[in-house]
């Protein structure tokens, strides 16, 4: 089974700036692979321990996001693809510089990716990346109940339900954060990938269809209040009372 | 701000990629528990009956190669270099002293003291399944009546026959309750002073073998340490690490050793204050700014970015000498020295800043001061340690003459061969 996990490098947090062109400006803020991304590449991993085969793990990044991909190889993939662009694709163009790059490679049977990245929030790439590919497309799957060299049978966490789905391979699912935490490298791999040569794949000129013309940062959080009182169940009952007036409870 | 970057002088990719899955393994599995493990070392007293937490996470810390990490892969290690165990160290630390503490008795003192000093069939035998994390190493070196006077240890080993006899107590002793062997130092031959002291590897199955935990530590709550006792314990001659009356020598070496995870930790323990302390400089507001910009806190911060850069770097150059082949008993027991005082009083630096709440467990900086106080008391006090420094300029003291056993220096190839 060949298996192709989408990965992005995003900043750790989002305290971000925003520069006089209105882009995201996070230098200084550690970059980090994408938490949901990680838990599809474990998605992707530990359908690999079962069936064996490979896990390709794609990046559409910079020179800096080689250290996402070696972190992924030293968890367990077995090739990494760094693919850029000159310029700022927007999601449309990223599907298809990423859609470009994954005809590159062997015919894959599963493809994953993080639900949403927690960078710009879009949660719009796994299924236009599908759709690209005129693939079937499985969202906010948090579970794989079982797999066979031609089904999944995914478990996805709706807002108000859990929904089984059966899907024949090949498929696109995005992962959120389900029960099994993403596993840690172990040192072996760490020692043998920490300089991997990760092969990059240079995307064609491409022409976006959208611009950002303003980005607005999220207001920063009010610091907390603390309820003051003589004893316990007095101050319980005042922060009751306030959850009830703000229409909390 | 990275307070790691720009060592590349010493560090490469393969550190950078290890300090980042200990982060993760730190952050993810021991952050969210930190607190409650730390206060019920207080409220339960330290046996591993009620501490359920420890053995689970040595076993995931040796699954990843944690407990394995500077020894060759044919003896079952990740292959890493001293510099790595550093890193390690300081990680660990910079969560909780407990975990670094476990890298420091069975990865310095035990497996590296094994590994500089043992025979081939001891080192497959003991060495290989420590550095897998089969099983877990300890040192018993101290005694009640005996610290950093080790010469006038009263623990006994009777020579009978193929096997030794033991009687003695042994006490601090990390992980005194959970380790499966332990390094310890016995007297062969009572009349001869420090030249009558012998090592052996004892295990806890041996008859004659008991622990005890030890209860209302200041610090290093999370963890468990405790006393050992040998009453007329039998160990086979093959156990016998190095030479009779060698015993005194591979102390000291295990020390260099040991200092030094200690030295990396405490830099690790600085970093954690620091990262506390600047996070909380920037959100407590007094007179209307962030307590960051009043002048003194400035201070206390930038003190604690110079003690931390001062202690890498004195850390580094041990760590390059371990690496190199090269005696660093000076260079170690200098950055030990450093580290750790300086780790305590960036602690105490970093509960002022926190002010009343640095004051409670609400925030990590009063474990940290917890934490930190024994690492300037225990592997060698502050006043040992400056005494050395001392001796050492002045000529008065100097490194042994070539040892028989010397920490085998780094060799990329032959320690990633299988």
């Amino acid at each position: 089974m060949h298996i192709i996990a989408c990965i992005k490098q995003v900043p750790r947090d989002n305290t971000v700036a925003i520069d006089a062109h209105k882009r995201i400006d996070a230098s200084g803020i550690e970059p980090i692979l994408n938490l949901f991304d990680e838990y599809a590449l474990e998605a992707a991993l530990s359908l690999n321990d079962e069936h064996g085969g490979d896990v390709t793990v794609l990046s559409l990044g910079t020179d800096e996001t080689v250290d996402q991909l070696r972190r992924s190889l030293a968890m367990g993939a077995t090739n990494a693809v760094l693919v850029t662009a000159d310029g700022e694709p927007d999601i449309a163009s990223a599907v298809s510089i990423v859609r470009g790059a994954i005809g590159t490679l062997p015919a894959a049977d599963v493809i994953v990716c993080g639900r949403t990245a927690t960078d710009d929030e879009s949660a719009a790439f796994g299924p236009m990346l599908a759709q690209a590919l005129g693939w079937t497309h499985v969202t906010y799957v948090t579970k794989i109940l079982s797999s066979s060299a031609t089904t999944l049978e995914l478990e996805r966490s709706l807002e108000d339900e859990t929904e089984v789905v059966s899907v024949a391979l090949p498929v696109l699912i995005s992962v959120g954060k389900g029960d099994v935490e993403p596993r840690f490298p172990s040192l072996l791999r760490v020692r043998k990938y920490a300089k991997a040569e990760v092969p990059v794949i240079a995307a064609a000129a491409f022409t976006n269809v959208s611009t950002v013309v303003d980005r607005i940062p999220p207001a920063a959080r009010k610091a907390g209040e603390i309820i003051a009182g003589p004893d316990v169940a007095s101050k319980v009952r005042t922060l009751v009372d306030r959850l009830i007036a703000d229409q909390a409870l | 701000m990275d307070f790691t970057a720009n060592y590349d002088m010493f560090l490469n990719e393969e550190h950078d990629l290890l300090r980042q899955t200990v982060r993760d393994f730190t952050e993810r599995e021991v952050a969210p528990n930190i607190r409650a493990w730390d206060r019920s070392g207080a409220e339960h007293g330290e046996g591993p009956e009620t501490r359920t937490h420890i053995r689970p996470l040595i076993e995931k810390m040796g699954k990843l190669g944690f407990l394995g990490i500077c020894f060759p892969a044919k003896y079952g290690g990740a292959g890493m270099d001293y510099l790595a165990l550093a890193v390690l160290c300081e990680e660990l630390e910079r969560m909780d002293s407990f975990l670094r503490v476990v890298a420091s008795v069975h990865v310095g003192l035990n497996s590296m003291t094994i590994f500089q000093w043992g025979t081939e069939a001891q080192k497959m035998k003991y060495l290989k399944p420590q550095a897998e994390g089969k099983q877990i190493g300890a040192y018993g070196l101290t005694e009640p009546n005996s610290g950093t006077d080790a010469g006038a240890m009263t623990t006994t080993a009777r020579r009978d026959g193929d096997h030794y006899v033991l009687n003695g107590e042994k006490i601090w002793i990390s992980l005194s309750d959970i380790a499966d062997t332990f390094v310890v130092f016995a007297k062969t031959d009572p009349s001869k002073g420090n030249r009558g002291i012998s090592c052996f590897i004892v295990e806890r199955s041996m008859p004659g073998f008991s622990s005890y935990p030890l209860h209302g530590k200041l610090g290093v709550r999370a963890g468990n340490t405790g006393g050992i006792v040998f009453q007329d314990m039998r160990v086979p001659v093959e156990n016998r690490l190095g030479e009779e009356g060698e015993g005194f020598k591979i102390a000291m070496t295990a020390l260099d050793s040991g200092r030094y995870t200690v030295a990396a930790g405490a830099v690790g323990g600085i970093q954690g204050a620091l990262e506390a302390s600047v996070k909380y400089a920037k959100e407590r507001h007094t007179f209307g700014v962030p307590i960051g910009d009043h002048q003194l806190v400035k201070r206390m911060i930038s003190n604690m970015v110079r003690k931390m850069d001062m202690g890498r770097l004195l850390v580094y150059k041990a760590g390059w000498m371990k690496n190199a082949g090269r005696r660093n008993t000076r260079e170690t027991t200098l950055g030990k020295w450093h580290a750790t005082v300086s780790s305590w009083e960036s602690a105490d630096d970093a509960v002022q800043i926190h002010g009343a709440y640095g004051f409670s467990d609400e925030y990590p900086v009063e474990r940290f001061l917890r934490n930190a106080r024994g690492g300037v008391i225990y592997e060698g006090t502050r006043e040992l340690q400056e005494l050395l420094q001392a001796d050492f300029a002045m000529g008065t003291r100097e490194l042994a003459p070539k040892l028989r056993c010397e920490l085998p220096a780094y060799n990329k190839d032959a320690w990633e061969a299988e």
